[in-house]
């Protein structure tokens, strides 16, 4: 991922309460990846993920930076159909997205 | 001289002299005309034409006639597999969804056209709709030109600005580098505005 003058913020976020209870829930077979690339902006790629999912800014950037530090994120779970929606979506926007049966 | 993107109240507001603009414009053109999607040649049975006007996919698409593995990368890159380990059902994916990612992205770039087209003075002000569109297609436009520019890693987009440095001025390389620096400069500036909401 790029980034243009540095501006974001790079201290680690904490994941809200209702954020592990949602990544707990059993039931969710299907993932949608999110893989990292030289062009999209680390701002841009948490703009997307707060816009798209409604995700809080600290968990959009904890998963931007899982990405570009990881190579991949797993940034949502369920369904097979809902994971096609937001893979088609995310592509709509320009990232690199993926699904895939969870493991 | 261009003045990034600034949220004013309700809008997003750049200054991007005539040349500046053109340049902008003329990017998205060639994005836009790369994505477009192909209309298809009316078959004359009317339900086949009227599905296809609709750009769903044909009931008897057979896989031969469905949209393959693109072969150029930067089509790859942007309208990627979405089955890494499966071409089956990369294929199957790509057959439901490739003709609305090309109309969707089609759509952007022609609403930031428009925008870019009818300036105030050299403002271009574009409301939240159209600060949306232009944010994408200025994705879709550095995606093109990132993948022309052979930026596959991070390390080859860090080292876009010695290559910008060390180039001659024939080399066309130069001309295209300097338009993705152009652009990641207006999307980083859109984007922080729209952050900023």
């Amino acid at each position: 991922m790029a980034a243009y003058g540095g501006a974001v913020p790079i201290a680690p976020a904490e994941l809200s309460r209702s954020d592990i209870a949602q990544d707990m829930s059993v039931d969710r077979p299907w993932i949608t990846l999110v893989w990292n690339d030289p062009v999209n902006l680390m701002s841009y790629v948490t703009y997307v993920f707060q816009t798209y999912f409604g995700y809080s800014r600290e968990k959009a950037e904890k998963l931007m930076l899982d990405v570009h530090q990881k190579g991949r994120a797993v940034v949502s779970n369920g369904s097979r159909e809902k994971m096609e929606r937001d893979t088609e979506a995310l592509q709509g926007y320009g990232l690199w997205a993926t699904l895939k049966k969870d493991d | 001289m261009a003045r990034a993107f600034k949220r004013k109240g309700d809008r997003f507001v750049a200054r991007l002299d005539e040349v500046e603009r053109e340049v902008v414009v003329g990017l998205m053109e060639q994005t836009h005309a790369f994505l477009a999607p192909v209309p298809r040649e009316p078959t004359g049975d009317p339900f086949d034409d009227l599905v296809a006007g609709l750009g769903l996919p044909r009931l008897d698409d057979s896989r031969d006639d469905a949209p393959q593995l693109p072969r150029d990368p930067a089509l790859e890159r942007l309208l990627p597999s979405a089955h890494r380990d499966d071409p089956e059902l990369a294929a199957e994916f790509r057959r439901l969804t490739e003709h609305g990612l090309r109309e969707g992205k089609a759509a952007n770039l022609a609403t930031a056209i428009s925008a870019l087209q009818a300036p105030d003075g050299d403002k271009v002000r574009l409301d939240h709709e159209q600060a949306r569109a232009m944010v994408v297609a200025l994705t879709d436009v550095r995606l093109l030109l990132g993948e022309r520019l052979g930026l596959r890693t991070d390390e080859d987009a860090d080292a876009l600005q010695d290559r910008l440095e060390a180039a001659s001025e024939d080399d066309p390389q130069l001309h295209l580098a300097a338009y993705y620096d152009f652009m990641t400069w207006l999307q980083e500036s859109l984007t922080g505005a729209l952050m900023d909401l």
